[in-house]
């Protein structure tokens, strides 16, 4: 799946947070989106993944736009993943509970665990786990239907360093199979894992770097 | 059906509130609809008691009102089809300590319809008591009405409330004691077939009565409708505080758990996916509390039965209609109420869970 936003440009009120920004995700690869607080990346992020209409500008997906790709919740359950900096997961289900919350296939709940290191706490509360676990199982419920692209915002924000090279790590794993992966941060390190970096700064894109 | 269980245990305290509001809401209708029904049903099988056809007062609202001449009831017992004919004479009086009773003037012909546990059946100047009332009075010999003392002479049982807990006389006496001739008139007849030609002859005989079948009498009974409207109206506003409370809560529930909601949305479970979450917890709420308001009803039926305050006339009737009505109630209170916070809760953004982590 190929992911293109044209000239997207967005307001919260008078605030002008992105100005004209164009930008091409393909599935399988890893963009890391990088920038200050307040630069736009979230915003971004929320319109490449369908939650945030624009102000102006188009996002299509394979060249759809997104008035041509039916119920947008089906869709987003086939195609789309989430990632967010906290990992709210639902307090009262299991981790394997809220893994297989939006599972077409249930039966594939208990091997992803399993790759994602977190095979043995699936009768596990949120509030019995740590960080770490809470963010892999995050992780899963955002791959468990095996989608075109997981967005991700500042996914390791609430995690240590090991932790947050552990997501990385992940992210490379998973896009090398297959997912894309786009993340929103300000952490530096992201780069050393990601195939394009983007670079913004006042809701523009100033730089791109691809490996 | 076991998510929406461990969503209700996760949120104990709400689940209890909306739980007692649904159960003091459906246990205010059983109750409502319990006791009004009751009293309707009682009246009536009083009513049926010997009584194919009732005669009263032509355009009298209330049978306590009707007065006609008794003399009246042996030209009914001679009309063709006319097994028996009864008079009735239907008055309240108090009864030291009870400040109201139901006092019955009856021709000698219906004493049978009274199951005497002892003694004997009223002379003038003497009564027979209710059981229900001969025990309130802790079995007294005699009893003033209206300044006059009655002696009593026996004590009967009776399924009916009103005459339980009633005094019977003769209707000589009755007559004296309530100044008029007699009430009503309880016609049984051989065929109830010619029931209709029968109500024909009585009305003709005396262009001051009005006789009807007893059936006929009852669906038309004012006082009836009344109660029935009343009833009906109390346990609209009991619905309606039902649904208000479930929605006020529930509105409380859904705000709680809006990061609950937006995650759903995000990871695409579509809008219907949470209502229909929230209508299953509210059902199971609305199921619980149905069977809690049942049981809770019962229990206050049973007390107010045996409690002498109310001499056995408010007996609570139950009916496995009621029941099945009062569900299909609870379900449709549960629903409506859950539907506008429900509908709410499959509308949040998930962007405001983006929006609480970044920029």
């Amino acid at each position: 799946m190929r992911i293109q936003a044209k000239n997207i440009e967005h307001y919260y009120g008078i605030e002008h947070v992105l100005r004209g920004v164009d930008i091409s995700i393909e599935a399988g690869s890893f963009t890391a989106i990088i920038g200050e607080s307040g630069s736009g990346k979230t915003t971004l992020l929320s319109i490449l993944s369908t939650l945030l209409n624009p102000t102006s500008g188009e996002v299509t997906f394979d060249e759809k736009a997104i008035s041509e790709l039916g119920n947008i919740d089906v869709f987003r359950r086939h195609n789309i993943g989430f990632v967010f900096q906290f990992h709210y997961l639902i307090s009262y289900l299991t981790l394997r509970e809220n893994i297989a919350l939006s599972a077409l296939d249930e039966d594939s709940v208990e091997s992803l665990m399993e790759s994602l290191g977190i095979g043995r706490l699936a009768a596990r509360y949120s509030d019995e786990v740590s960080g770490g676990e809470r963010q892999r199982a995050a992780i899963a419920r955002a791959l468990v239907n095996r989608p075109a692209v997981v967005f991700a915002d500042e996914p390791t924000g609430n995690l240590d360093t090991k932790n947050a090279l552990g997501v990385y790590e992940l992210f490379k794993h998973f896009s090398q199979e297959g997912t894309g992966f786009v993340v929103a941060s300000h952490d530096k390190k992201i780069a050393d894992y990601a195939d394009t970096i983007i670079e913004m700064e006042d809701g523009k894109i100033v730089k791109i770097l691809k490996r | 059906m076991i998510t929406p269980i461990k969503a209700l245990r996760k949120n104990r305290f709400k689940t209890a509130l909306i739980f007692m509001s649904m159960s003091v809401s459906i246990a205010a209708i059983f109750l409502i609809s319990a006791i009004s029904g009751g009293v309707v049903s009682m009246y009536s099988a009083m009513l049926k008691t010997d009584g194919d056809i009732i005669v009263t007062q032509k355009g009298i609202a209330d049978t306590f009102f009707s007065d006609i001449n008794r003399s009246m009831v042996d030209n009914i017992a001679q009309i063709e089809g006319v097994r028996e004919a009864g008079a009735l004479i239907l008055g309240a009086a108090p009864v030291e300590p009870l400040p109201i009773v139901g006092i019955y003037g009856v021709s000698e012909n219906r004493f049978k319809s009274y199951t005497l546990t002892q003694g004997s059946t009223p002379k003038n100047g003497e009564v027979i008591l209710g059981s229900k009332i001969y025990e309130t009075l802790k079995h007294p010999k005699t009893i003033i009405l209206s300044k006059q003392k009655f002696v009593v002479s026996g004590v009967f049982k009776s399924r009916i409330g009103f005459e339980d807990g009633g005094v019977v006389m003769n209707l000589h006496d009755g007559g004296v004691l309530f100044h008029k001739s007699a009430s009503i008139f309880l016609v049984s007849l051989d065929d109830l077939a010619k029931s209709d030609r029968v109500v024909k002859k009585i009305n003709t005989l005396n262009p001051d009565i009005e006789a009807k079948t007893t059936d006929s009498f009852i669906d038309s009974y004012n006082q009836f409708k009344i109660i029935k409207t009343s009833s009906d109206v109390i346990g609209a506003m009991a619905f309606l505080m039902g649904i208000l409370g479930i929605v006020s809560m529930m509105s409380m529930v859904v705000n709680d758990r809006k990061t609950e909601f937006g995650i759903m949305r995000s990871i695409g479970l579509s809008s219907w996916v949470i209502i229909k979450k929230l209508l299953a917890e509210t059902l199971i709420i609305a199921l619980v509390a149905f069977s809690f308001a049942l049981a809770l009803s019962l229990g206050v039926l049973e007390l107010i039965e045996h409690a002498d305050k109310f001499q056995g006339y408010i007996n609570g009737e139950i009916t496995v209609s009621l029941v099945v009505n009062v569900f299909v109630v609870s379900v449709v209170m549960a629903m409506l109420g859950t539907l506008l916070p429900a509908i709410y809760a499959a509308r949040i953004d998930p962007m405001t869970l983006i929006q609480r982590g970044g920029a």
